[in-house]
């Protein structure tokens, strides 16, 4: 029998077994849908990291570090002697780990590597309010703007980097500060106040006496101990989509600016001059080799170095492991329908039994006879990859628009390759019509004397 | 030609052996009609299933257009079967599901016919046994007289060198049971197919050119036409009055 009818007849009998065959179809469709939803998931999650970072930060650029423990954030493990010019840091348990940070001077020597065309502190400040005339006071983080962010602006233009004393407001500021609308804002002033840390040795003998009975004066001197600053909107920023999450509210400067404030916050104390990081912008850093020959580089110099590479690498085998386990759960699902079919398809050998021993007399062929069973088997396959993929595809076209929304990403989370989806049928079919080997073995070793028998 | 020569079949082993044909030897013409008759296990079934190659032989040989079937390999024998013979069963065995269009068409997508070839063939079947109106209706709405015709059609239309039919009338009534055998000599007519069938219905078995009669696995006796045209001038009526229906055949076709 040529294939192309064994093809015909298989569909043929599926079409006279609907709700068998539909009901069989919709096991293996549960597995398809989740397989195919974790690879969709997997696709878009990947595509979520990779624009996060390739809009926020730039491949060219290393994070530096002058302790690798940083990178770990682990609580030590055993007691670490305190070290005045190290400083703190918060592990991820809460414990307080100590840190080795970069000085100014580590920072001149970096610079002074060949392969280093810049370095910048990637300095995040937490000021004490920020505010306009006549409005309220709130608090808020400064950041120094990195060359590689590439956010969206509703109004003013955006230029890399920013000018000196001028601020990249966001949107989400513009209430409060009394703004009727973004236009109406750009090239009016903000004023960030800064916290100084005392030094008591600059404050006179009567204030110290009067601290020293007056415990609310010094809460008053403290609030009081701040400088302001005035800064001129360069552009309102659009509620960000692709931003690193969590720096929605981000005030943006230009680096000298934050490193001026961030300096008048930390002056006298320990912290002043010190960073946990640093980014230092590798000349030809695009090209990975040129990357990781400045890794080693540096590494020699005793620093500790991650490239963005490095960082969304993780992130996707983090996102990798997650997804893995998703997919197993799905094929698990697509092994246990496995029997499903092969259930189903014993049924249907049994139920055409005369058939089968009427093509036999007939003088069909042992080997067509196992395919018209595999066929069909592959048949169900097909159509439960179908249904699984169709549901999913649904699922997904629903649940995007939804899924971006509460996470204000600007993309699909879930991506449907068509490859993905052609090859995931084509692997339930393969699956199907190896479920199928039995019954289609049993129905071509099938006996046409037995089978025709009338009684 | 048909000649088997010697034909034995044993089932079991040493201790519980029975021996179903023992020592068969006939020959027979092209062309011919043939009945084998006998009771219930008097080898006649496995007579039909060792010729048509369904079933192997103990000992001796099936020679069928000078070929040796019992010596033939299962592929070969599956494409002798194909090409070559036939069959129609007491209980039709065609497909409800199908149309009768598609019941008929079986046998030629078998034969591996090009789809040129198989809608011309299949509506001259159709015709011969008068349902060519019927061609796109399920079989499962036919009656049984027109199961039985759809069976001879599928059984026709690759134009075989053997048809066997194995109680063709036994799940019909006689009026439609003597329809389908008259349709079934003039197709041996016509398109000059060996006819052999096994039957318990010596009416039938008397309108055959042969008649084989087995006992107990052994030719009890065969007609030949000679024979049986000097039997006939002897005593004219036929031998047994006929008993159909039986109530065990109409208890069957409640099933089907």
């Amino acid at each position: 029998m040529h294939i192309t009818d064994i093809i015909r007849r298989s569909s043929r009998s599926l079409k006279s077994a609907k709700a068998r065959t539909l009901l069989t179809a919709l096991a293996i469709a549960v597995g398809t849908f989740a397989l195919s939803l974790t690879l969709a998931a997997s696709n878009g999650a990947q595509s979520f990291v990779d624009t996060i970072i390739s809009e926020n930060f730039d491949p060219a650029e290393l994070i530096v570090a002058a302790d690798e423990s940083i990178a770990s954030n682990a609580s030590p493990s055993e007691p670490q002697e305190y070290d005045p010019s190290f400083g703190t840091s918060t592990s991820n348990a809460g414990a307080t780990i100590q840190v080795k940070r970069i000085t100014d001077d580590d920072i001149a020597k970096i610079s002074a590597l060949e392969s280093v065309e810049s370095v910048r502190e990637g300095i995040q400040l937490n000021v004490q309010y920020i505010t306009r005339e006549g409005q309220k006071r709130y608090v808020g983080t400064v950041a120094g703007f990195s060359p590689a962010q590439n956010p969206e602006t509703l109004a003013g233009e955006l230029v890399k980097p920013p000018k000196n004393q001028t601020v990249l407001l966001p949107e989400a500021y513009l209430g409060p500060l009394g703004f009727e609308s973004a236009e109406a804002a750009i090239g009016q002033k903000i004023t960030i106040a800064v916290r100084k840390p005392f030094n008591v040795a600059a404050l006179s003998p009567e204030v110290i006496a009067q601290l020293q009975t007056d415990p609310d004066a010094a809460a008053a001197l403290a609030e009081t101990n701040s400088i302001t600053e005035e800064f001129t909107i360069a552009a309102v920023l659009k509620k960000p989509t692709t931003a690193q999450p969590g720096t929605e509210l981000y005030l943006f400067v230009n680096n000298n600016d934050a490193r001026r404030l961030y300096d008048f916050s930390t002056e006298g104390t320990p912290d002043f001059g010190k960073f946990l990081t640093v980014f230092v912008k590798i000349k030809n850093g695009n090209d990975s080799t040129v990357l990781i020959a400045s890794q080693d580089e540096l590494k020699t110099l005793g620093f500790y170095s991650v490239s963005v590479e490095e960082t969304q690498a993780f992130l996707n085998q983090a996102i990798g492991i997650l997804q893995a386990v998703v997919a197993t759960f799905g094929a698990i699902a697509v092994v246990a329908s496995i029997f499903g079919i092969i259930n189903t398809m014993y049924i249907s050998v049994l139920q055409r039994t005369r058939e089968i021993g009427l093509m036999k007399a007939l003088g069909m062929r042992k080997r067509d006879i196992g395919r018209l069973f595999r066929i069909e088997a592959a048949w169900i396959g097909l159509l439960g990859g179908i249904i699984g993929t169709g549901l999913s595809l649904l699922v997904g076209l629903f649940a995007n628009p939804f899924i971006s929304k509460s996470i204000d990403f600007d993309g699909d989370l879930l991506i449907f390759e068509p490859l993905q989806v052609g090859g995931l049928i084509v692997l339930l079919i393969l699956v199907s019509i190896l479920a199928g080997w039995l019954p289609s073995r049993k129905a071509a070793r099938l006996d046409p004397i037995e089978a025709l028998r009338t009684e | 030609m048909i000649s088997v020569k010697n034909l034995t079949k044993v089932y079991g082993k040493k201790d519980s052996q029975f021996t179903a044909l023992d020592s068969v030897s006939f020959t027979i013409p092209d062309g011919a009609t043939v009945a084998i008759v006998g009771k219930s296990g008097s080898g006649k079934s496995t007579l039909m299933h060792i010729m048509s190659g369904l079933d192997r032989a103990t000992r001796g040989t099936v020679e069928i257009d000078e070929k040796i079937l019992t010596e033939l390999s299962a592929k070969d024998m599956d494409r002798f079967r194909a090409t070559k013979m036939s069959f129609i069963f007491q209980s039709f065995f065609v497909e409800p599901n199908q149309t009768a269009f598609q019941n008929v068409m079986l046998p030629l997508e078998i034969a591996r016919l090009t789809r040129s070839n198989r809608r011309g063939r299949v509506l001259t079947a159709l015709k011969a046994v008068e349902l060519e109106d019927k061609a796109d209706t399920k079989a499962a709405n036919l009656s049984g007289g027109q199961k039985q015709r759809l069976a001879i059609a599928r059984a026709i239309v690759n134009k075989p060198r053997l048809i066997f039919a194995d109680e063709p009338t036994g799940n019909l009534d006689s009026t439609t049971g003597d329809k389908i055998i008259q349709l079934l000599f003039g197709i041996n007519k016509t398109i000059g197919s060996t006819l052999i069938i096994v039957t318990h219905d010596d009416e039938l078995a008397a309108r055959c050119q042969y008649r084989i009669k087995l006992k107990d696995g052994k030719i009890e006796s065969m007609a030949t036409p000679k024979q049986m045209a000097k039997k006939q001038t002897q005593d004219k009526l036929p031998v047994k009055p006929n008993l159909k229906p039986r109530p065990a055949t109409t208890a069957v076709r409640k099933v089907m």
